[in-house]
């Protein structure tokens, strides 16, 4: 270990004395501490703290990504003005040698997200402290409740389906419904038929309620405890005052807990949140909720509407798992086993390529894992839609592209998995096990694959040779 | 572990092809070349520039794979990670990290021969006054002229206190002070039993300090062996003497004559060496305290280098139970008297010829030049070495020292 960390701790100097860290770390810091001067966001102290984190966080990635790509000149220096003649006939392996390597550059930018991490938190404490509030009850409120916590989300249990449709299948099936349909699945149908029951569940008619299930909710059951409803409705015909008013209620005395009302009047199309006392969670760790359909505000009149939860914005409750700190720190996690890859890669590519190929190639690799789930979706369209292919050089290009893509695709990791910055900046919890399975994808898996690969290339690698 | 008497770099048939982008063969640099390197002597690598010298160089030390051929240093291949622990190397330019100090770059070198800390910090103060650099520690590498920075190559060669020292072109970029204290280093841990590869063009510094040299063109050895029975002029016979009145240059010559039935070619007053004058000057100019930003006179040879060769208790037994048939370097024994001067040989010659005046000469010689190397003795003029116990015991004691200096290096 000695001679990896005597490897490591002349790259951080590198990093440091060439200048190239205090660039990246100069331009950190401009974004960082620059952008809540100029960032206003929704012009509440929750919009502008809101942008911040995201517009920072995102920074930071970007900006730590390209310094982890250009920290691998390092190695290519080390190469190209052969000091590695000095290095390597030292009593250091090879492997040695680019493990110091690589910790170095890991060392580096574990520092810079510290460093980010430090400022960005700072940043917001100054932004709440000196922004001026909109309400400064309500504001102050809404940003500590769900900003500045991790909170766990709860998707709504929704009834299952599956028998109402295969009777109708059946029946259907009996009355030869069936019979001239051309190219008949009978499984797609089953799924359409139980898409179809699941959306009419989620349209809630006129003086009419829907209850909806939510379990495992595993929070402090204290009365002076909040847990949160968060929900988006939709409406067939828009309100000419955009707000829509309900009765929502939380408990289930059936379960032995109180019940809780609560009228509401909100915008159509938006998300709200809503306070539920905790203790109208049962013992069995379930909240029942009901939604009444009609207006309870006397003086206020409401047109007939239908109301929609529309399946990915259905309500969901939140309850607070852990404070904004350690939810901070996760996500800089986050960020630095996707920059431990990244590093792994940058240092393979050094090992075979020039600096600038290797800088491109680098580079690319980031962009491809960066936006794999977009990729992986376009070319899923390209090679379903087949009627025309080949049938010109445009689409035989476009399939070949396709093909060698999803050779590569099992080793790129889809980076967009692992962004945490929509959830921490939302206030959602980055859990310890989204941690734990990045560290296990990006880390333990791919990182020792890349560099086990680079230790292959650069063992069997002359490092003299010259080619003439 | 090869014994005192195994060769330090063995090679067989060696051959490097270097190629180009598609792979095809383009140039020969080595070409089944056999050389062996014995312990403790300074061996020349000579031979024009591209003759395949820093090929051969790089492939000793693993940078460069051979196309064909065997190769090996202290019987290991030389990519073998425990073999670099004994070689020391100062390649042809200081590929020095531009951004350290010489301080820093010393203690980094250090650090990947798992050098303890005190060892690094003592070592590198040491070297760096040897090389004059104490005064500029602090300075970036980036910053020193190429002199100085062949000087901090010469140190973190020997941070380890190498046992096999290779070094390319030591004394280019150096100016004479360097040069001769480059020159004097490598005499001085030639004495002291290390084994020394030295490959150069520049003739002088090789016929000043080597043993024995190879010469190569083309890649191929063209030719070889002890360098003062490659050089000997054997038909030409000189005296050297103080000045000589023409009466007595006229009676040697009838003397000669007489004796000999022969003539004397010239006679004339030979010519200070370039070299010793610029030093003399330089030494002068020092001797008035004159400021310079470079590199000031070397100071002494470490402590740590000045320590013989020390054997491991496996080749003293393999010695031992040799010690009649083969063989035993001087350098694996305690010191018992100062080796032998080439000179004295001449000076009996000369006393035969003059009488008292060659007590003189003797005095006169040693204050301008250092003595030479003494030419190594054949074979059959060593005596069988006897077991001793005081031999056995002072060199077991030499193994545990350097035991517990490994041991303390690993903790």
């Amino acid at each position: 270990m000695t001679q990896i960390w005597a490897v490591a701790r002349q790259m951080v100097a590198e990093g440091i004395r060439m200048k190239i860290a205090l660039v990246f770390l100069g331009l950190m810091g401009m974004v960082v501490l620059g952008l809540p001067f100029s960032i206003s966001g929704d012009s509440s102290v929750t919009g502008a703290v809101q942008s911040f984190m995201s517009y920072g966080l995102s920074a930071t990635g970007v900006l730590l990504g390209m310094l982890t790509i250009f920290m691998s000149r390092s190695l290519s220096d080390e190469l190209v003005n052969r000091h590695v003649y000095l290095v390597l006939t030292k009593p250091i392996p090879r492997w040695q040698f680019l493990m110091g390597k690589w910790i170095g550059m890991m060392a580096l930018n574990a520092a810079f997200l510290a460093f980010s991490g430090l400022a960005i938190w700072g940043m917001v404490h100054y932004i709440k402290r000196t922004h001026p509030p909109i309400d400064e009850h309500f504001d102050m409120r809404e940003l500590d409740d769900q900003v500045l916590v991790a909170r766990h989300p709860t998707k709504v249990t929704v009834p299952d389906f599956g028998k109402l449709a295969e009777q109708e299948f059946e029946r259907n099936r009996e009355q030869g419904v069936y019979v001239n349909v051309p190219d008949f699945k009978p499984g797609q149908e089953m799924a359409r038929l139980r898409n179809k029951y699941e959306a009419r569940w989620r349209l809630v008619p006129p003086y009419d309620s829907r209850t909806f299930e939510f379990k495992k909710i595993l929070c402090d059951r204290s009365p002076d405890k909040y847990i949160q409803l968060r929900y988006k409705t939709e409406v067939i015909r828009y309100p000419t005052d955009e707000i829509f008013r309900s009765v929502w209620r939380f408990g289930n005395p059936y379960k032995g807990t109180p019940l809780y009302e609560s009228p509401t009047r909100h915008v159509v199309g938006r998300y709200h949140t809503i306070p539920i006392r905790a203790d109208a969670v049962a013992p069995d760790h379930t909240l029942t909720v009901q939604f009444y359909n009609y207006n309870p505000f006397e003086g206020e009149t409401q047109a007939y509407n239908i109301i929609e939860f529309r399946a990915p914005d259905g309500p969901e409750v939140l309850f607070v798992v852990g404070s904004f700190e350690w939810n901070l720190i996760r996500t800089l996690i986050l960020m630095l086993c996707k920059l431990t890859f990244l590093a792994a890669v940058a240092l393979l590519m050094t090992t075979v390529f020039s600096f600038p190929v290797a800088c491109l190639a680098s580079f690319t690799i980031y962009v491809l894992s960066g936006s794999r789930s977009f990729i992986t979706e376009a070319f899923d369209y390209i090679s379903d839609d087949r009627a025309g292919m080949f049938s010109s050089l445009n689409e035989f290009v476009i399939q070949s592209i396709a093909y060698v893509y999803n050779m590569i695709h099992w080793v790129l990791p889809s980076f967009s998995r692992y962004d945490a910055v929509e959830t921490f900046v939302n206030g959602r919890n980055v859990s310890l096990v989204w941690v734990l399975q990045a560290l296990s994808e990006l880390v333990l898996l791919k990182t020792t694959i890349i560099i086990g690969l680079a230790i292959l290339l650069f063992h069997r690698r002359e490092v003299a040779e010259t080619s003439i | 572990m090869p014994g005192r008497t195994q060769p330090v770099v063995r090679t067989a048939g060696l051959c490097k092809t270097f190629r180009d982008f598609w792979r095809r063969p383009r140039a020969e640099a080595v070409k089944d070349l056999d050389l062996e390197v014995k312990p403790g002597e300074v061996f020349g690598l000579l031979g024009p520039n591209g003759s395949g010298k820093t090929t051969t160089i790089k492939m000793l030390l693993g940078l460069l794979y051979p196309t064909r051929g065997r190769i090996s240093v202290f019987d290991k291949p030389p990519t073998d990670v425990s073999v670099k622990g004994r070689i020391g190397f100062l390649p042809e330019e200081s590929y020095l990290y531009r951004f350290l100090v010489a301080h820093e770059t010393l203690d980094f070198y250090g650090r990947l021969f798992r050098l303890p800390a005190r060892v690094r910090k003592e070592r590198g103060d040491r070297l760096l006054d040897m090389v004059g650099l104490r005064h500029e520690a602090k300075r970036r590498v980036g910053e020193y002229s190429k002199g100085m920075a062949r000087r901090i190559g010469l140190a973190q060669a020997l941070i380890n206190d190498p046992e096999f020292l290779i070094l390319d072109e030591p004394t280019s970029g150096l100016d004479p002070v360097g040069a001769r204290q480059i020159k004097d280093v490598i005499r001085e841990l030639g004495k002291k039993g290390k084994t020394i590869l030295l490959s150069s063009h520049v003739l002088s510094d090789v016929e000043d300090v080597c043993d024995r040299v190879t010469i190569l063109y083309g890649g191929q050895q063209r030719a070889a062996g002890d360098i003062g029975e490659l050089l000997r002029k054997r038909d030409v016979t000189q005296i050297t003497t103080p000045a000589l009145s023409e009466e007595t240059v006229e009676k040697l010559r009838e003397m000669i004559q007489r004796l000999e039935q022969k003539d004397i070619i010239g006679v004339s007053h030979p010519r200070q060496r370039l070299e010793e004058f610029f030093l003399r000057i330089v030494e002068e100019a020092r001797a008035a305290h004159i400021r310079t930003s470079g590199a000031t006179s070397g100071g002494e040879i470490p402590d740590f280098l000045k320590k013989p060769t020390e054997a491991t208790t496996e080749e003293v037994v393999e010695s031992l139970v040799s010690a009649t048939t083969r063989r035993v370097e001087p350098a694996s024994l305690p010191p018992t008297e100062p080796p032998e001067d080439k000179t004295a040989a001449g000076r009996e010659v000369l006393e035969a010829l003059l009488g008292g005046q060659s007590k003189e000469v003797e005095t006169a010689d040693e204050q301008q030049v250092p003595a030479p190397k003494p030419p190594p003795m054949p074979e059959a003029a060593h005596p069988p070495v006897q077991a001793d116990s005081s031999v056995i015991d002072s060199l077991l004691k030499s193994g545990d020292d350097q035991a517990d200096e490994d041991s303390e290096g690993s903790s």
